[in-house]
């Protein structure tokens, strides 16, 4: 830990001392999930409902529950002077209630939202003392870039020794042919051409494009490469990893850029969004993942760990300042792909696959729980006949066809499965229409298992 | 895993034909739950059944009376007549105001119900109704329909009710400043109470005619009713009572006799209490 951050941990430290005394406390909630994990869809779950609640509607019954019904009111916290863009949950909703409804476009940029949450105080006396506000902090951004936290840990050249292991090895060395050809072919003293730079990134970025949207890949490093953001490719992102022989000039400016990259990164994204935190929920598609396939899903788990080691993990000081998590909520989401009684099984075997980043949160002391969660329910139960026999499966409207139909997602084990299971191929579960919403959220949006996440969560902090 | 299971399986209903979106009932599971419908009271039904006899039985007197009187005479006849008409009319206008009274303060409730929904059509014909009563002179927010429902909330609170809710703490200011110069002066404890209690009722219905009521007896009582659970909340969330009471005694009149009683002080605060909460009590929409 750097003198800076230090300084900064004490700082925050002390701030959250002194709101706590006076009925002020502001909880940031940081909300990891690779890309499509489901983290706006979330999020915009989470602020409706929990607007709603503040409203008297009983959209979070659990949460209710855990907290005595005491929310009194929540609110969106106007806007200040921020230069970050605003969460917009009303044109989120907006879109998916419409006719014929969108769901969210791919996240490209941050955005941030406070919400704030009066809650009576929990003495018997609470109602004669004024009421304590909760803010709640929430941050929205591409899921790619979180993959980027890892790097902040590895210099050029280890960080290029890794990358290229994986790429040599499964699907990847498909994905990857042209450009593992390209750098086998690059000789070892290249000189510093931008025209080899950017021909070697374009190769690399359409690999890691093909791993991310035909395999179901993960672990794709760096984040901008995948999701640009605002400000586009920028010469900045024209570096590749380069094999332990590569000594030239090229390799020095790739060494360089890779340096520069990651300090854009830092302060534009890990200093400000992920260094203090009180709260983190952490969202897989664990059936997506499994879905595509053996190396996918252990590739969503290795992304899992290697997250959580820089987000979860405090050590000693950093969580002495209170700048680690406390609870941590894993939460397998879209858990309306499957019928009822397969929902604890998804729960479960999310508990294996985020075993890594579990270990990481609670080694720093954080309390973890498991969940199944749909923010948007999007099916009810239903059963398919197949082969004469009755499945138990989800019913739906198709997104794009307009048309309804029975999905049955197949068997969800309860942990890893046996190699057999990988046997019967990838599967891709069709995108479903949102159900008749209110588009302005006046009542929230149905959900599962939304409520028990947050009483877990939050519950102890309101 | 087993040979048995199949592999995930997406099975399309029947082509051509759209399907609707799915419809969880949502809205209906997570309504708020309504309060308890109270209905009427043992003791407001005798109450009301009293009323009825009385008034009743006298219109009947009356109306034998009158026919009575023109057995008599035509010309008694028509006066009393002229008299039985006028005196019931009156005592028919008192009811009708205080029913009248009695419904307008239901549009406050009506108006909060419908924003604790989150019923934006709703609430904006409350605005609509409460603005159309609203005492001449007062700045009205135009164009509320055509607006979001925050935007128009946000309007309404800043053209109609800050102003109001400042003017309420200017009414509660002088009521305390009378309640404390009343304590001053008077010669019994037991005198000090009526007098409270008559001004503290007199500041709740200035307040209350701020926005746009007018209450008889029943409304009054029921505007007091209010005030008292209101009351409860503002002390509890309001720090500012005791800086506008501090500002309020520290003009020079208050100043001469400060010290004096410590129960013109008490009274003096609650008067500012009890115009915040009437304020609060009378909001179309809940602060904030
Ligand atoms: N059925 C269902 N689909 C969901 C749910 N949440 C997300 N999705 C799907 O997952 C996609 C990605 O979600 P999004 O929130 O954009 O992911 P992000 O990249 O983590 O922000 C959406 O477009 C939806 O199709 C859910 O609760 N139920
Ligand atoms: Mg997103």
């Amino acid at each position: 830990m750097d003198p800076f951050a230090l300084i900064r941990g004490v700082v925050g430290t002390t701030e959250d001392a002194a709101r706590a005394l006076v009925g002020r406390e502001r909880l940031r909630l940081a909300v990891t999930g690779l890309s499509r994990a489901g983290k706006t869809v979330f999020l915009t779950s989470l602020i409706a409902n929990l607007l709603a609640a503040g409203r008297g509607a009983r959209t979070l019954p659990a949460l209710d529950e855990a907290v005595g019904g005491r929310i009194r009111r929540v609110r969106i916290i106007p806007a200040g002077t921020e230069t970050i863009p605003r969460f917009d949950p009303e044109a989120h909703l907006g879109a998916l209630a419409a006719d014929p409804p969108h769901w969210p476009e791919r996240t490209e940029d941050f955005s941030t939202l406070s919400i704030a949450i009066d809650v009576e105080r929990r003495t018997s006396l609470g109602g004669l003392l004024p009421e304590r506000r909760v803010t709640l902090d929430l941050l929205d951004y591409p899921g790619e870039w979180l993959l980027d936290l890892p790097m902040l840990r590895q210099d050029y050249a280890a960080w290029s020794a890794a990358t290229l292991t994986r790429l040599r090895q499964g699907i990847r060395a498909e994905a990857a042919r042209d450009f593992l050809a390209f750098i086998d072919a690059l000789p070892g003293d290249a000189a510093a051409e931008d025209a080899l730079a950017k021909r070697g990134f374009t190769l690399y970025r359409d690999a890691l494009r093909d791993c991310r949207d035909n395999h179901g890949l993960r672990f794709l490093q760096p984040g901008r490469f995948l999701n640009p953001g605002p400000r586009g490719e920028a010469p900045l992102l024209w570096f590749f990893p380069l094999p332990p022989t590569a000594q030239g000039g090229l390799a020095a400016l790739c060494a360089r850029r890779y340096a520069a990259y990651l300090e854009d990164q830092r302060t534009a994204f890990l200093d400000p969004f992920f260094t203090r935190f009180h709260r983190q929920v952490v969202l897989v598609d664990v059936l997506g993942a499994l879905h595509a396939g053996q190396e996918a899903f252990e590739d969503t788990a290795e992304a899992l760990a290697a997250v959580a080691a820089v987000v979860s993990g405090g050590n000693w000081l950093e969580r002495m300042l209170g700048a680690a998590p406390t609870r941590v909520a894993f939460a397998a989401t879209k858990a309306d792909h499957v019928p009822t009684r397969a929902r604890d099984a998804l729960a479960a075997l999310l508990e294996h696959l985020a075993l890594g980043a579990r270990g990481r949160a609670e080694a720093s002391g954080a309390a973890t729980s498991f969940h199944a969660l749909a923010a948007i329910r999007c099916t009810e139960d239903a059963v398919a006949m197949l082969e004469g026999q009755a499945f138990a499966a989800v019913r739906g409207v198709l997104l794009n066809e307009g048309r309804g139909a029975t999905i049955y997602p197949g068997e969800v084990p309860m942990k890893p499965p046996e190699p057999a299971f990988w046997q019967t191929g990838f599967f891709r579960m069709p995108e479903f229409r949102p159900p008749r919403l209110d588009p302005a959220g006046s009542v929230g949006v149905p959900h599962l298992g939304m409520d028990a996440l947050l009483a877990r969560l939050l519950g102890d902090a309101l | 895993m087993n040979a048995a299971t199949p592999p995930p399986r997406v099975i399309i209903e029947e082509p051509g034909k759209p399907a609707q979106r799915l419809d969880f009932g949502w809205e209906a599971a997570v309504a708020a739950p309504l309060p308890a419908d109270r209905g009427w009271s043992t003791l407001s039904l005798l109450g009301i059944g009293l009323a009825v006899l009385l008034l009743g039985f006298s219109v009947l007197e009356a109306g034998n009376f009158v026919a009575a009187q023109f057995a008599q005479a035509a010309w008694l006849g028509w006066v009393t007549l002229a008299v039985a008409v006028a005196g019931f009319g009156l005592v028919f206008a008192a009811i009708g105001r205080e029913v009248r009274s009695y419904l307008a303060l239901a549009t406050v409730d009506r108006a909060r119900a419908a924003h604790a929904r989150g019923d934006a059509a709703a609430v904006k014909a409350a605005l609509v109704d409460w603005q159309a009563r609203l005492p001449e002179g007062r700045a009205r927010a135009e164009g509320l329909a055509e607006m979001p429902i925050d935007a128009a909330r946000a309007l309404v609170e800043a053209t109609t009710l800050a102003p109001i809710a400042r003017e309420a703490e200017a009414l509660g200011r002088n009521a305390a400043i009378q309640a404390f110069a009343m304590t001053a002066i008077s010669p019994s404890p037991a005198l000090d109470v009526l007098a409270f209690s008559w001004r503290g009722i007199r500041l709740v219905r200035q307040v209350a005619a701020l926005h746009g009521f007018r209450p008889g007896i029943a409304g009054t009582i029921t505007l007091l009713r209010r005030v008292a659970l209101d009351a409860a909340t503002v002390a509890a969330t309001d720090v500012a009572v005791e800086a506008v009471l501090r500002g309020a005694l520290s003009s020079r009149f208050a100043e001469q006799i400060a010290g004096e009683t410590a129960a013109g002080a008490v009274a003096a605060r609650r008067m500012i209490l009890l115009a915040r909460a009437a304020d609060e009590a009378c909001r179309v929409l809940p602060r904030g």
